[in-house]
C-alpha cells in the first residue's frame, strides 16, 4: 500500500511547551488511522502540524510524496486536505448551506460542487431538513455532521478528524462512527481520526496509534490493539 | 412629520453606508479605523476634482471615488495594518496607528485639495413637493436612493458571492476560514479596500448635496463609531440599524430641538451613555452576521 502521509520525527513547541516530541505516524491510501491518547497528549497538534496551522520546529512531513511542512493552511487544503477541527468550529451565524459552501471554497467547477452538495445531503438526510437553519442553533450532534459535510465538500484525499464525538450524545456518536466507515467505504479517501473515545476509534479504524505526552507510546493493528492488556489498561477501562 | 422621515430616511442611508464599511473593518481585522472619517472626505473631493475641474458626468467622479478609495484602502491595509496586526498582540496598536492614518489623511488632503469646502453643482434640478408635507429637492432624493441601491447591493455581495462568504467565514472563525482554504491576508486586505471604498462612495455622494472640507474627517468618524456602538459592532444589521437611527435622530433633532439651540448632538449623546449603560453590546451585538 503506498502512504498517502508520512510524518516523520516531528517536534512541535507551544512557546515553552514541548508539544510533540519526534512523532511519526503514516497513513496509507484507502486506511483510517486512529490516533488515541489522554487529554493533553499532542493528538491535535499533529493535525495542526499536518495542516499548517501551526509550525514544526523539525522533522518532516510528507504528503502524496512531496514535502507539505511549511505549506500555509488555506494551501493544504487545496492539496486534497480538509480538517474537521476539535470543538467543530461551525460558521455560527451562517446557514447550514453557507457552511456547506463554504467547505467548497477552493473549488471552481459549479456542477461538480453541486454534485457534492447532492451527496453530502443525501449522507446527511438531517442537514437537508436543516438546510437553511442558521448553524449555532442546531444541537452539537447536527453541527457535527455539517462540519463533516463540510469538510467533504473540498473532495479530500485526506480527511482528518479532531474528537468529533466530543460533547455529543451517546446515541448520536454511533451514528457519527457509522458515517465514517461510510465515508470510507463510499469516497476515496484516507482517514486520520483522533479520539478520546478509544473504543469507538479503535472499532472503526485498521491501524492506530496511541500517544502519550508527545511521543508514540503504541502502535498496531486496531483489532490486536483493542485486545493488548497496556491498552486496555490506559485508555479503554472504565471507560463506556 | 413625514418631512422629518424623509430627511431621516436620506441621511441615514448615507450613515448606514459609512457605518458598514466601519463595521466590516472591525469584524475582519478587529481594527477600529478611526480615519474612516478622512476616507469619507478623501471621496468627497476626488468626486469634486473629477467633476468640478476635470468637467468629466458626475457618475464618472463616484466611479473614481470608488477606486480611489479601494486602491488607497488596501494600500493602508498591506503596508499599514497588516504588518502592525502580525506582529503585535494588542488592540491598542492598532488603534495608535488608525490615529495616525487619521491625521496622516487630513494632512494628504490639505496638501491636495486645500483647506477650502468644496461642492459640486446640483446633479438634477427641481424640488418635489408633496403636499406641502414632504418637500425634498430632486438630488437629494436621487442621491439617498443611489446610496439605499448600495446598501441592497452590498447586503447581496456578503450574503451571495464566493468572496462575501469568505469573508463573513473570516470574520465569524479565522481558523476555520482558514482550514476552507481562505487566505486571510488577501481576504482582510480585500475587507479594508471595500470598507474604505464604501467612505469614498458616501464622500462622493454628499458632496453633491453638502459639500465637503478638511475638518469634516474627524466629526464623521466620531458619528460612523456612534452608529455601531447603537446597533452592535461587527454586524450588518447592526450597522444599518445605527446609521437609520441616528440620521433620524439628527433629522428630529434638527427640526425639533433647533428652537433650544444647538444641541442636537448633546442629547444624542446623552441617550447614548443612557442606552449603552443599559445594553452595552449595541441593539444587535457580536459579532458579524
Ligand atoms: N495554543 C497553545 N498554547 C500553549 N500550549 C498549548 C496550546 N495548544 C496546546 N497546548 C499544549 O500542548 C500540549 C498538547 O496539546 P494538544 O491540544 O495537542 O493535546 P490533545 O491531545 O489534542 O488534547 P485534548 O484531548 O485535550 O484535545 C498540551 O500540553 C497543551 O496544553
Ligand atoms: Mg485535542
Amino acid at each position: 500500500m503506498t502512504k498517502i502521509l508520512s510524518v516523520e520525527n516531528v517536534e512541535l513547541y507551544y512557546d515553552h511547551i514541548y508539544a510533540l516530541k519526534g512523532v511519526s505516524i503514516d497513513v496509507a491510501e484507502g486506511e483510517t488511522v486512529a490516533l488515541i491518547g489522554a487529554n493533553g497528549a499532542g493528538k491535535s497538534s499533529i493535525l495542526r502540524a499536518i495542516t499548517g496551522l501551526r509550525p514544526i520546529k523539525s522533522g518532516q512531513i510528507n504528503y502524496e510524496g512531496q514535502r507539505l511542512d511549511g505549506t500555509s493552511a488555506a494551501e493544504v487544503v487545496r492539496k486534497g486536505i480538509s480538517m474537521v477541527p476539535e470543538g467543530r468550529r461551525a460558521f455560527p451565524l451562517m446557514s447550514v448551506k453557507d457552511n456547506l459552501l463554504m467547505g467548497a471554497f477552493t473549488r471552481t467547477d459549479k456542477a461538480e460542487i453541486e454534485q457534492t452538495l447532492e451527496n453530502v445531503l443525501t449522507r446527511f438526510p438531517r442537514l437537508r431538513e436543516r438546510y437553511n437553519q442558521q448553524a449555532n442553533t442546531m444541537s452539537g450532534g447536527e453541527q457535527q455532521m455539517m462540519v463533516i459535510g463540510r469538510a467533504l465538500m473540498a473532495k479530500p484525499k485526506l480527511l482528518l478528524l479532531d474528537e468529533p464525538s466530543l460533547g455529543i450524545a451517546p446515541k448520536l456518536v454511533q451514528d457519527i462512527a457509522r458515517a465514517i466507515v461510510a465515508i470510507s467505504r463510499d469516497e476515496k479517501v484516507s482517514i486520520l481520526l483522533v479520539e478520546q473515545n478509544s473504543r469507538m476509534a479503535l472499532s472503526i479504524s485498521n491501524r492506530a496509534y496511541a500517544l502519550s505526552t508527545g511521543s508514540i507510546a503504541l502502535s498496531g493493528n486496531s483489532k490486536d490493539l483493542m485486545n493488548d492488556d497496556r491498552i486496555k489498561a490506559a485508555y479503554l477501562g472504565g471507560e463506556l | 412629520m413625514e418631512q422629518i422621515i424623509a430627511n431621516g430616511l436620506y441621511l441615514g442611508a448615507q450613515y448606514a453606508l459609512i457605518a458598514l464599511g466601519l463595521t466590516l473593518i472591525f469584524s475582519l481585522m478587529n481594527v477600529l479605523n478611526f480615519a474612516h472619517g478622512q476616507m469619507y472626505v478623501f471621496g468627497g473631493f476626488v468626486t469634486y476634482t473629477v467633476v468640478v475641474q476635470l468637467g468629466l458626468p458626475f457618475i464618472v467622479g463616484l466611479f473614481a471615488s470608488a477606486v480611489v478609495l479601494a486602491i488607497m484602502g488596501a494600500a493602508i491595509e498591506k503596508f499599514l495594518f497588516a504588518p502592525v496586526v502580525r506582529r503585535s498582540k494588542r488592540d491598542e496598536s492598532t488603534m495608535l496607528l488608525a490615529a495616525g492614518v487619521a491625521f496622516f489623511l487630513d494632512a494628504v488632503i490639505l496638501l491636495f485639495f486645500g483647506e477650502k469646502q468644496r461642492g459640486v453643482p446640483k446633479i438634477v434640478n427641481g424640488v418635489l413637493n408633496l403636499d406641502m408635507r414632504i418637500i425634498m429637492p430632486y438630488d437629494r432624493i436621487l442621491i439617498g436612493v443611489l446610496a439605499i441601491l448600495l446598501i441592497v447591493a452590498f447586503i447581496a455581495f456578503m450574503n451571495y458571492s464566493r468572496t462575501g462568504r469568505a469573508m463573513r467565514a473570516l470574520a465569524q472563525d479565522k481558523m476555520a476560514a482558514q482550514l476552507m482554504g481562505v487566505n486571510v491576508s488577501r481576504y482582510s486586505m480585500i475587507g479594508f479596500a471595500l470598507g474604505a471604498m464604501l467612505a469614498g462612495l458616501v464622500g462622493g455622494l454628499l458632496v453633491t448635496i453638502t459639500g465637503v472640507n478638511l475638518g469634516m474627517g474627524g466629526p464623521t468618524s466620531v458619528k460612523a463609531f456612534l452608529m455601531i456602538m447603537i446597533g452592535g459592532a461587527g454586524v450588518i444589521s447592526g450597522a444599518i440599524a445605527g446609521g437609520f437611527i441616528l440620521g433620524m435622530m439628527e433629522s428630529v433633532g434638527l427640526t425639533v430641538l433647533s428652537a433650544y439651540g444647538d444641541i442636537t448632538y448633546l442629547v444624542i449623546f446623552a441617550s447614548l451613555m443612557v442606552f449603552l449603560a443599559v445594553r452595552p453590546q449595541g441593539l444587535m451585538g457580536k459579532p458579524w452576521g
